[in-house]
């Protein structure tokens, strides 16, 4: 497989703070690469190495089979979207998104040529002679975007473009990204903290914690086969339901399980502590023993009843790692995909 | 009428009263004969009588005109220094932990709490030795010590007021540090460079301690201009310096829009 993006026991440490913890990671040509963790955990300071604005302690990156480490940002062949866009204040939008171009000496011709083209395809023609700070949210972050299309370099970084936007702009800007991405073929990695955009852009999630990547597939994997138990916990709106193994049977052991996963029986029962209705279905949350856990049912139920209900599917963690995956009653253990890298 | 400001109003109006009215006194000197200013007890406080004469006079003895040449050339000498050296230092500075660069800003500023006159003295000793003494150059060095750490803090203020990622920007999108220069942060810090020539310039064209100590022989106009006031010639004194006034004047209206304390707090969140 060709690798656009081979990233090496990266190491980086702030001030004893340890970032990146010898991460690895390999991000496959024209794929949408998704780096998925909560706020702190890096991210940034990820993309930020892999650009070469911020130094590693030691590690390799390697973009299109090229050991890039020790080469400054501008030799490296990479576009970037910085969060607040980082748009030149001074120039309009047409000198913003002509400015790599003009770095790389490109003549004055063509580079009218690329970037009434890439202005085209962002839809922003229109404001391509109005100074950009001017301009909206949106139509700022089409400007950062085209900036970095238009150069067609070897990698895209966008470094969670869509969060300084409005929610209805940022769900047709979502839409346009991943667009954009499947019809130019080019390979993103994007970070973010939304699940929301890591599960509707990614064609693979790499959920970054404790400065590696703990876990990465695409969203649906991460979600139903989470490897640990803090994947399980971070991926989903709900967090996966965790039980003491001994409830079920399984001693020593962790279940989890997702608010889905639950059917008619009686293999738990718990007290009922709030009601939360969300789009047509009951989310509710009950105790059982000391843990809390979350369900989702058709039926309203009442906050204090004792309810009890049984598993359709589980996974099984010991030591917060996935063990075994039982789904359907009968105990047909499916084996863990060892996802690569 | 109701409102609010008027008290701010009338207080800014006696304010303005109290500045301008020296000034008023120089135009009236200026441009009054003789007889009916400085050969009267009680000088009229309106004007009676204009005339030109004290300025003719001025302008005739040219012996004032070389002094403001080399004003000027101390006062440009000054200010292109001052943003040339508080250029990078503000860049440099900006780079460094807040903390670390406001302990440095503040350490710059220590120079300026003591007298002038302690500084000034040794100052001139060891320009002496080097051959700066009596030299218009000698008077600029020593001056921009007067005006390099409010500069310095000027350009600091204006690179902390930059976005954050433009720079880092500009190197992901090809350029070079001198390219991301020239092209990306100088246009946007033409700003505090204009304010920090300026009030270098402005400092200098009215300094006096280290140009009377640093060149007594070859002095700056304040200096001059002091020699002749004392020397019981006011009149053509007055014209001269109302002259001088001037540029100092229009600086002060074009810089006016610039002044309005943003770039004056270094970018420090108060």
């Amino acid at each position: 497989m060709k690798y656009k993006l081979e990233l090496v026991d990266l190491e980086k440490s702030f001030s004893n703070k340890k970032v990146l913890d010898k991460l690895n990671l390999k991000v496959i040509d024209g794929e949408f690469l998704v780096v998925l963790g909560p706020s702190g955990e890096g991210k940034s300071t990820l993309l930020r190495t892999i650009v070469g604005i911020e130094n590693l302690d030691s590690g390799k990156i390697i973009v299109n089979g090229t050991d890039v480490t020790f080469k400054p940002p501008n030799k490296r062949n990479i576009a970037m979207v910085f969060q607040n866009y980082a748009l030149y204040p001074n120039m309009t939008a047409y000198e913003n998104i002509a400015f790599p171009l003009k770095m790389a000496r490109t003549d004055r011709n063509s580079i009218r040529s690329k970037v009434d083209q890439v202005a085209k395809l962002l839809n922003i023609e229109p404001q391509l002679n109005i100074n950009v700070t001017r301009l909206s949210g949106g139509q700022q972050q089409r400007v950062a975007i085209a900036r970095a299309l238009v150069r067609d370099p070897a990698l895209f970084l966008l470094d969670e473009p869509l969060s300084n936007l409005d929610a209805r702009v940022r769900y047709t800007s979502r839409q346009e990204l991943k667009r954009l991405q499947k019809e130019l073929s080019h390979t993103f990695v994007y970070v973010t903290h939304d699940q929301v955009e890591a599960s509707n852009l990614a064609d693979r999630v790499a959920v970054l914690h404790n400065g590696v990547i703990e876990q990465i597939g695409p969203y649906n994997e991460l979600y139903e086969k989470p490897n640990t138990q803090w994947v399980g916990d971070f991926i989903g709106t709900y967090p996966m339901n965790f039980i003491p193994g001994d409830l079920m049977g399984y001693p020593d052991s962790t279940i989890g399980f997702r608010t889905r996963w639950v059917s008619e029986g009686n293999d738990i029962t718990a007290k009922v502590t709030l009601i939360e209705n969300s789009e047509g279905n009951y989310f509710v949350h009950c105790k059982t023993g000391d843990s809390d856990i979350v369900i989702r049912t058709d039926t309203k139920y009442n906050v204090d009843d004792t309810i009890s209900f049984g598993l359709e599917r589980f996974n099984i963690y010991k030591n917060g790692v996935l063990e075994e995956i039982k789904s359907g009653n009968s105990v047909a253990s499916s084996g863990i995909n060892d996802v690569d890298n | 009428m109701k409102n609010k400001n008027m008290p701010s109003y009338i207080i800014a109006i006696i304010l303005a009263v109290i500045f301008i009215y020296p000034l008023y006194i120089l135009i009236l000197i200026a441009f009054e004969p003789i007889s009916l200013t400085f050969d009267r007890l009680y000088p009229y406080q309106l004007p009676f009588i204009f005339t030109l004469k004290n300025f003719e006079a001025s302008i005739k003895d040219l012996s004032l005109i070389k002094p403001v040449i080399r004003s000027i050339i101390v006062a440009f000498t000054v200010g292109i220094l001052a943003i040339a050296l508080a250029t990078p230092a503000g860049y440099g500075l900006n780079k460094l932990a807040a903390r670390f660069s406001n302990k440095i800003i503040m350490l710059m500023f220590v120079v300026n709490m003591m007298p002038a006159i302690v500084i000034a003295i040794p100052i001139s000793v060891y320009f002496i030795k080097v051959g700066l003494y009596n030299n218009i150059f000698g008077i600029a060095l020593a001056q921009e010590l007067v005006v390099l750490p409010i500069s310095v803090f000027i350009m600091l203020g204006g690179f902390r007021a930059l976005p954050q990622d433009i720079e880092n920007q500009a190197m992901v999108d090809g350029a070079s540090i001198f390219h991301s220069f020239r092209n990306v942060i100088l246009p946007l810090i033409k700003i505090p460079l204009l304010i920090s020539f300026l009030l270098a310039w402005m400092t200098s064209w009215d300094e006096f301690t280290y140009a009377v100590i640093i060149s007594p022989v070859n002095p700056t106009f304040p200096v001059s201009l002091y020699d002749y006031v004392s020397r019981g010639e006011p009149f053509i004194a007055s014209s001269f310096a109302l002259l001088v006034t001037i540029p100092v004047i229009v600086i002060v209206v074009v810089l006016q829009k610039y002044l309005k304390g943003e770039y004056l707090s270094g970018g420090m969140k108060i």
